[in-house]
């Protein structure tokens, strides 16, 4: 494997586990209360690679663009060329949780940040509320987002009022991982069969609360997993117990649950993701994905944004467009170990990449499961429906029991 | 008869005082602000409100874990401080002459990162690990332990592991200025055995002892990298756990994070005086 491809795919699957399901961002006013708005925002101020202001008013392109987002998603190797023809530099800075992108803009980021990339749950929590985040987007200026498949143009977090404020990179789902060597037929048809003392010294789960609860939710049929009332977590943790002998481990991370499984302490982990396949061969062990045939299991999405007074928006508009085009986005998909995007770039892609995730999903016109599904809870409580605060909370009484 | 720093100490506190003050101190305060204020969606909204305080400390679950914290924390600065201490009597009585070798071959192992270790530890305590594999090559068992890896006493075995060289340095520092006529002249006197150790040795490294037993208790009381990473399914989840989400998570609480952060500070001060009084206690008897 390329030296820069395993070194992306490892600091994605170490990231914190939860990058793809947060919509929370801290304010960390704290500091600007005590000691003054002025000395904080001196103190934030880094030196981001500002274009100056009359030689290039932001409709140039060339100069600095400042990233914010998930490793690997600033395509280093894909946009080499694009980014040398073009004079652009790109300015990394990464993120672990969708909400430090949030919390470094409004704690001195804003003016400074240019391109940013986070999980679509994210993305649809801060439209939902209100927040000064994003801006809206040109999409005159990005003419390759045509190629966008149908669940990507009409998304909750993509279009909001008729405007649009992200642009899908790349998608895919949440699969179980496990040895075929050991399980030659997968997962079983239903997560809450994970119970059957089969199992038994077997089982890695992430540690995440949003991924098991929502998995487990559907297993027991709620038509919205993110949306149930505090009787139905209730049920949802005693099915997660019964299957609690048969657990391991809890991954800290993507990365984590690989090295718990290549290290043979368990050989079925929940909540998984395909790029931990190529991490695992590097190992030396041949893992598999799938999921629950009647369970299924929720999908992501990570898109780009340009933030709010943005110093370089024509380098973020050109960047974006480029990384729409066929071959870009193809490559980007198979270098993450993902669903492309756009349509063009399917097109470009192995047959057995192809076939690596459903895009008939994403090619409904209704949207989609991508458009319509929602992994995490609301953030307050709305009637019956329980709030994030609450999953996390019996996450915490489901590890003690 | 009062005695007074020498001139100028002060001046020469100066630059490390700021350097406290500032990385530490003032985080500390803002910490201790926000402790007071209110979490609305997204954002923290300034206040005066105990319900922080009043709500960490009358959740079962928080005041569960905290327990729990303070137990696993207890017991393994009670494990740590006496190897160490006998780990420190040894090189310097015993072994003087290959006193620095011992202590570098101890402390070698804090060259690495702290995650390194504890995945190292994982190699050594895991199914197919060094333990299991050496033990099934021997022939002692016939099935690999599964208890060593991702329970409690992997979780203990490794905070022990980790936090042994750095409980080995105060008392070894304070042990290396006990002079070896002291425990001549005990020993002429009849105090041998751990009567040396309580009545002569253990007072004279008191403030080594006090020091190692505080580094192995607040650091094994903050972490949360061990449990997580070692503590499996069967209950790793500590204090950190806990506040680490209020502030990394879909629903972070600042405000909640901030108190509970108190609280056990709170805590872990009564403990750690509670216990080197004791201590002081003891060798007094």
């Amino acid at each position: 494997m390329d030296p820069r491809v395993r070194s992306l795919l490892m600091a994605r699957l170490n990231a914190d586990v939860s990058r793809r399901r947060f919509i929370q961002g801290a304010a960390g006013m704290a500091a600007v209360t005590v000691l003054g708005t002025g000395a904080v925002s001196a103190a934030g101020r880094k030196p981001a690679g500002r274009t100056p202001r009359g030689a290039q008013a932001g409709d140039e392109i060339g100069g600095p663009l400042n990233f914010l987002g998930y490793e690997g998603e600033e395509a280093p190797n894909v946009s080499k060329a694009f980014l040398e023809q073009n004079g652009i530099v790109m300015q990394p800075k990464y993120i672990g949780a969708a909400d430090d992108a949030l919390t470094q803009f409004q704690t001195g980021g804003r003016g400074q940040m240019d391109l940013m990339a986070s999980n679509k749950d994210f993305q649809r929590g801060v439209l939902d509320a209100g927040i000064e985040f994003m801006a809206p987007l040109d999409m005159a200026r990005i003419p390759n987002a045509a190629g966008l498949w149908p669940a990507f143009k009409v998304a909750p977090w993509v279009v909001r009022d008729g405007v649009q404020y992200t642009v899908p990179l790349i998608w895919g789902d949440e699969p179980c991982i496990y040895d075929p060597a050991k399980w030659p037929d997968g997962p079983p048809a239903r997560y809450t069969d994970f119970a059957d003392p089969k199992w038994a010294g077997s089982l890695v789960w992430l540690d995440d609360p949003y991924t098991n609860i929502w998995l487990y939710g559907r297993s027991l049929g709620y038509a919205d997993p993110s949306r149930i009332t505090q009787a139905q977590l209730d049920a949802v943790v005693e099915a997660m117990l019964a299957s609690k002998p048969n657990i391991v481990a809890y991954g800290a991370s993507l990365g984590d649950m690989v090295d718990i499984m290549v290290r043979g302490d368990a050989s079925m982990g929940i909540g998984g993701w395909a790029g931990q396949l190529a991490i695992a061969r590097e190992k030396g062990k041949e893992f598999a994905v799938a999921s629950p045939a009647v369970d299924g299991t929720f999908y992501w999405s990570d898109a780009y944004a340009m933030a709010l007074d943005a110093p370089n928006p024509a380098n973020v508009y050109a960047f974006i467009d480029f990384m729409m085009g066929a071959e870009p986005n193809a490559q980007i998909a198979a270098e993450l170990g993902s669903g492309c995007t756009t349509a063009p770039a399917w097109d470009l892609l192995d047959p057995d990449v192809q076939e690596l995730f459903p895009y008939d999903t994403v090619r409904a016109e209704d949207g989609g499961v991508l458009y319509s599904q929602q992994v995490l809870p609301p953030q307050q409580p709305d009637g019956d429906i329980v709030n994030t605060g609450a999953w996390t909370d019996a996450w915490q009484v489901f590890k003690l029991s | 008869m009062t005695v007074r720093p020498p001139a100028g100490a002060w001046r020469q506190l100066a630059p490390a005082t700021a350097f406290y003050l500032v990385f530490f101190g003032i985080p500390l305060l803002i910490l201790l602000v926000l402790s007071f204020w209110r979490q609305e969606g997204f954002t923290q909204v300034p206040d005066a409100t105990l319900g922080n305080y009043a709500g960490g400390l009358t959740n079962k679950l928080y005041v569960t874990v905290l327990l729990r914290t303070i137990l696993v924390a207890l017991v393994t600065a009670l494990i740590v401080v006496p190897i160490a201490y006998v780990m420190a009597y040894l090189m310097r009585f015993r072994f003087e002459r290959r006193a620095n070798l011992l202590l570098g071959l101890v402390l070698i192992s804090l060259f690495s990162g702290y995650l390194v270790r504890i995945y190292a530890w994982r190699t050594i305590l895991g199914t197919e690990g060094l333990l299991n594999t050496a033990l099934l090559q021997l022939g002692l068992i016939a099935e690999p332990i599964t208890a060593l890896i991702f329970s409690p006493w992997a979780v203990m075995i490794t905070l022990v592991g980790l936090l042994l060289p750095l409980a080995l340095l105060p008392i070894s520092s304070s042990m290396s200025n006990v002079s070896r006529d002291h425990v001549e002249a005990a020993r002429d006197l009849g105090s041998n055995g751990l009567r040396l150790h309580r009545t002569v040795l253990l007072p004279m490294v008191l403030p080594g002892v006090g020091t190692a037993f505080a580094i192995a208790f607040v650091l094994a009381a903050g972490d949360f990298v061990v449990p997580t990473m070692l503590g499996g399914a069967s209950g790793g989840t500590m204090i950190g756990n806990l506040i680490t989400n209020f502030f990394r998570s879909s629903s972070a609480d600042w405000p909640l994070g901030a108190a509970l952060s108190f609280v056990v500070l709170a805590l872990l001060v009564i403990v750690y005086l509670v216990t080197t009084r004791l201590l002081r206690w003891v060798s007094r008897r």
